[in-house]
């Protein structure tokens, strides 16, 4: 970008991390509001597509927790990952797990389920940035 | 030495012991046959669901065809290593053999048909590997596939027929269906079940009009040659076909196309061979015409036709084999296949000469040889039934052009002035002379002691004509009437070798054969069909990103067209229809402004940023729909959607300057952009005028808590009760950017050079 606003500069750093957050929060609810991995995954991958506007692709590809192809396919094999334990027992593969941890009076309620939609989130958050990058830059090595 | 040659020479070990494994095939085959009684079987569990068992079945004739297998695969492996010693891809190679001989004890071993199938497809796919081994010439890449696309091809055939015969039968095995007798032989699907096995066993023994591969296949390796597309392979059609005779000998169609496509291709090969002036392919041209001769004898009602077969088929392996290993030796010493050049050749190679000799004498039929041990019982096969006068002088031009090839191979070759060329010829090595040395001696060996291949070969003959009382070679070898055919089938055959220069110019000077032969029209065929792959790629794959919405469209809009006047429309049902089950009409109408004013601007906006907002707010309205029609989940996807897309393409545009303008038919594209709008509104509507099933979101809805532990129904489908196809989607949206980033990174080093 050569003319740079510096409101927009200002803002989308904040912004940036505000809705990483907000895409977490609708991905841990969606299993019981709407919400869920694709389309927190979708809110991510504007996060980052905000970031590569204002600061370039370079910018927003270091603040990405792993490279963009790495976070697509470390997605899809978590999903696969995810799947195995149900057919460790003799179920259909995918046949997902539930755990249920008591601490103190409280109730954690932990499952394969959550990992399956962690997988959903960084393959969309993946792949979609593979091409916002691979669109926008024009000098640096895509990855 | 260069960095080339030091990789080759390491790459190169000595693949001599390989050889090993078809020689311990081979020995425990033999032992196995002198003490466990035939037939062998063994049932594996392999997909007990769809009734696939690992069924294996061995009689005599498997058994003859194993210890083919292994006691000329041990020989071609020997050979192999010396001819491949300088090659650097000589492990790829003895990998393929490998393979290839595991596939091919399959065939003959499996009871199950797709069992049979599996392994008779993988001998066909190997076959293709080892024609284009050579792969930087262009040659031998046409080959190959030529030889794939006609055995696969037929392969596909004898799959449709191997269903039809299980259905009719109602079983996989195939012990099950030739014994099955009046079910088979009454079912009028039966004349369409032979035409397929027809064709399945016509492509991989090279039967006119399918024969022309084989000869092209000579541009593989001349061990894979000798192995392959002489001794073993191509004879899997002839397995089969004797396998299932004692099924369908008695059916006339059976007996007539066997007859007459075997005569054909006989005679045709036969003549061919005369055309040909590469030694190699001159041994093709004349295996072709042996095959021939197997499939009429197959055809041939009578019980010495069954003896005649299996003795013919062991007796072509044993003088093929080493006449090929001979070809190699020449090739590999002077460099040349071409019988032009080639003369005078036994002093610089006496073994490869004699060896050349032995097998010689036995594909000329000569006596003292196993070859006339055969050609004596082939012959009282044939004066056994009433044949076509047309079909014996044939055959009696077939055997003796066989003389004249044995001539061409053992005498023209290595007799004569010697090429002043091939002054620095020199012997190959003994892994190359051993094999069909040895071979040929064992067919000698047959003639003077019967004893040793009688039982395998009568037991195999009854195998083909269970009951019949077959003496055995010894009983059968006569020299009555024998002896005149023998004669006269010399005495054409040297008038052949003699006026070989002047049959073979006057039958190059056919060269309409070249043009309108099978292998003509083959090639014709698969331009053709090239021709409208581009045509259609052409028409449909165009690139212009416009045309394909308007096909796409116009497709829809039949279809809405199509289910009006299909179903009984009645406009009232119609509009209850559409207006059920909505209670927020405001909110509709907003989503309907928005969306209708997108469309409406678009067709005259011509920048492309502002195209992108209207189509973004065609985008927010269809949002604004799911929200109200109670799918918050579709709605909130299909905001990130439209907000995602329409900031990244407007982020991107501006970097890929002014667009490639196509003519666009603007008036054309507003029509069927309408007409798609109301056929989609028609399929809709009549849609909802249906009686919805609600079974499945009722039972989704009752289960996603209690099962899945999840209230969100859209996400407990998505990553619970449908996680396979989410899973799968997925993994399409990660291989897509993988495959997406190359195209697009070759796409920007464009855009920077340009």
């Amino acid at each position: 970008m050569t003319s740079r606003s510096l409101m927009l500069e200002y803002v989308s750093r904040t912004a940036y991390w505000l809705m990483v957050l907000a895409s977490v929060w609708i991905l841990l609810r969606g299993h019981n509001a709407p919400g869920g991995g694709f389309i927190a995954g979708l809110v991510a991958v504007a996060a980052t597509a905000l970031l590569a506007i204002v600061y370039g692709v370079d910018y927003a590809r270091r603040r990405l927790p792993l490279q963009p192809l790495q976070l697509a396919v470390a997605g899809v094999l978590l999903a696969l990952i995810s799947g195995i334990p149900g057919a460790w027992d003799g179920n259909p593969f995918l046949t997902h797990q539930w755990w249920s941890i008591e601490v103190g009076n409280n109730v954690f309620k932990l499952s394969t389920v959550i990992m399956f939609d962690v997988g959903v989130f960084a393959a969309v958050w993946g792949a979609f940035a593979t091409y916002l990058f691979a669109l926008l830059d024009d000098q640096g090595e895509v990855t | 030495m260069s960095h080339a040659d030091a990789r080759a020479s390491a790459n190169n070990r000595d693949m001599l012991w390989v050889a090993l494994v078809p020689l311990g095939l081979f020995v425990g085959l033999v032992w196995a046959l002198s003490s466990i009684p035939l037939p062998w079987q063994l049932q594996l569990v392999w997909v007990p669901s769809l009734g696939v068992g690992l069924d294996w079945y061995i009689d005599a004739l498997s058994a003859q065809f194993l210890v083919l297998i292994a006691g000329i695969g041990t020989m071609v492996f020997i050979y192999a290593s010396g001819y491949m010693e300088h090659d650097a891809n000589a492990g790829r190679f003895f990998i393929l053999l490998l393979l290839f001989m595991t596939a091919m004890v399959g065939v003959v071993s499996a009871d199950h048909l797709l069992v049979l199938f599996l392994c008779w497809e993988l001998t066909s796919l190997i076959s293709f590997f080892l024609v284009g081994f050579k792969h930087t010439d262009e040659q031998a890449r046409a080959s190959a596939r030529q030889a794939l696309f006609i055995t696969l091809g037929g392969g596909l055939a004898l799959l449709a027929a191997f269903i039809l015969l299980a259905q009719i039968a109602g079983t996989w095995s195939l012990q099950a269906i030739i014994a099955s007798g009046p079910v088979l032989l009454e079912d009028p699907r039966l004349p369409v079940v032979l035409v397929l096995l027809f064709i399945g066993c016509f492509t991989k023994s090279a039967q006119f009009p399918f024969h022309f591969w084989l000869p092209n296949a000579m541009s593989a390796p001349t061990p894979a040659s000798a192995y392959l597309h002489s001794a073993t392979m191509v004879k899997l059609g002839i397995y089969l076909l004797a396998r299932l005779d004692p099924a369908f000998n008695e059916l006339l169609l059976w007996e007539v196309s066997l007859i007459s496509i075997g005569t054909i291709t006989a005679v045709w090969a036969a003549l061919l061979a005369l055309r040909e002036r590469d030694l190699k392919r001159i041994l093709a041209r004349s295996t072709v015409s042996a095959l021939g001769t197997l499939v009429l004898l197959i055809g041939l009602p009578n019980e010495e036709a069954a003896l005649a077969v299996i003795a013919f088929l062991f007796a072509h392996a044993l003088y093929k084999a080493p006449l090929f290993f001979v070809a190699g030796n020449i090739d590999h010493a002077t460099g040349t296949r071409n019988i032009d050049h080639l003369m005078g050749l036994r002093r610089q190679m006496p073994f490869t000469t004699l060896a050349a000799i032995l097998a010689g004498l036995s594909m000329a039929g000569l006596p003292l040889s196993f070859g006339y041990v055969a050609k004596d019982v082939v012959t009282a096969a044939k004066s056994g039934t009433d044949l076509l006068a047309l079909v014996s002088y044939g055959l009696l031009f077939v055997n003796g052009v066989a003389v004249a090839v044995a001539a061409v191979a053992a005498i023209r070759v290595f007799w004569g002035p010697a090429n002043p060329a091939f002054v620095k010829v020199r012997e190959v090595s003994w892994r190359m002379l051993l094999p069909p040395l040895l071979i040929a001696i064992v067919g000698l060996e047959f003639e003077f002691m019967p004893e040793f291949t009688d039982p395998l070969l009568i037991d195999a003959a009854r195998v083909m004509a269970p009951g019949a009382d077959i003496g055995g070679l010894i009983a059968s070898h006569s020299f009555g009437t024998f002896a005149t055919a023998a004669e006269v089938t010399l005495v054409i055959g040297l008038v052949l070798f003699l006026f070989w220069e002047r049959l073979h110019r006057y039958l190059s000077g056919l060269t309409r054969l070249d043009r309108y032969g099978p292998a003509a029209m083959f090639e014709r065929m698969l331009n053709g069909l090239t021709r409208v792959a581009a045509w259609h790629t052409k028409a449909l794959q165009h690139g212009n990103l416009a045309g394909y919405m308007r096909l796409t469209l116009a497709v829809l809009l039949l279809l809405g067209f199509g289910g009006w006047l299909a179903g009984e429309t009645d406009g009232s049902v119609l509009w209850a229809g559409l207006w059920s089950g909505y209670d927020q009409g405001w909110a509709l109408v907003s989503a309907a402004v928005l969306i209708s004013a997108g469309a409406l601007a678009a067709p005259f906006l011509h920048d492309r940023l502002a195209l992108l907002m209207v189509i973004g707010l065609v985008g927010y309205g269809s949002a604004v729909l799911f929200l109200f029609a109670g799918a918050p989940d579709v709605a909130f996807t299909q905001f990130m959607v439209e907000t995602v897309l329409v900031v990244v393409a407007a982020a991107v545009l501006p970097h890929y300057g002014a667009p490639t303008r196509y003519p666009e038919p603007r008036l054309l594209n507003a029509a069927v952009a309408l007409a798609a709008g109301m056929g989609t509104f028609i399929l809709l509507a009549h849609m909802f005028s249906l009686p919805a099933d609600r079974s499945l979101a009722e039972w989704f809805a009752a289960n996603s808590l209690t099962e899945a532990h999840g209230r969100n129904v859209v996400n407990v489908i998505l990553v619970d009760f449908r996680a396979l196809d989410t899973f799968g989607e997925i993994a399409v949206v990660a291989f897509s950017a993988l495959a997406a980033w190359p195209l697009l990174r070759t796409m920007r080093k464009r855009r920077s050079a340009s």
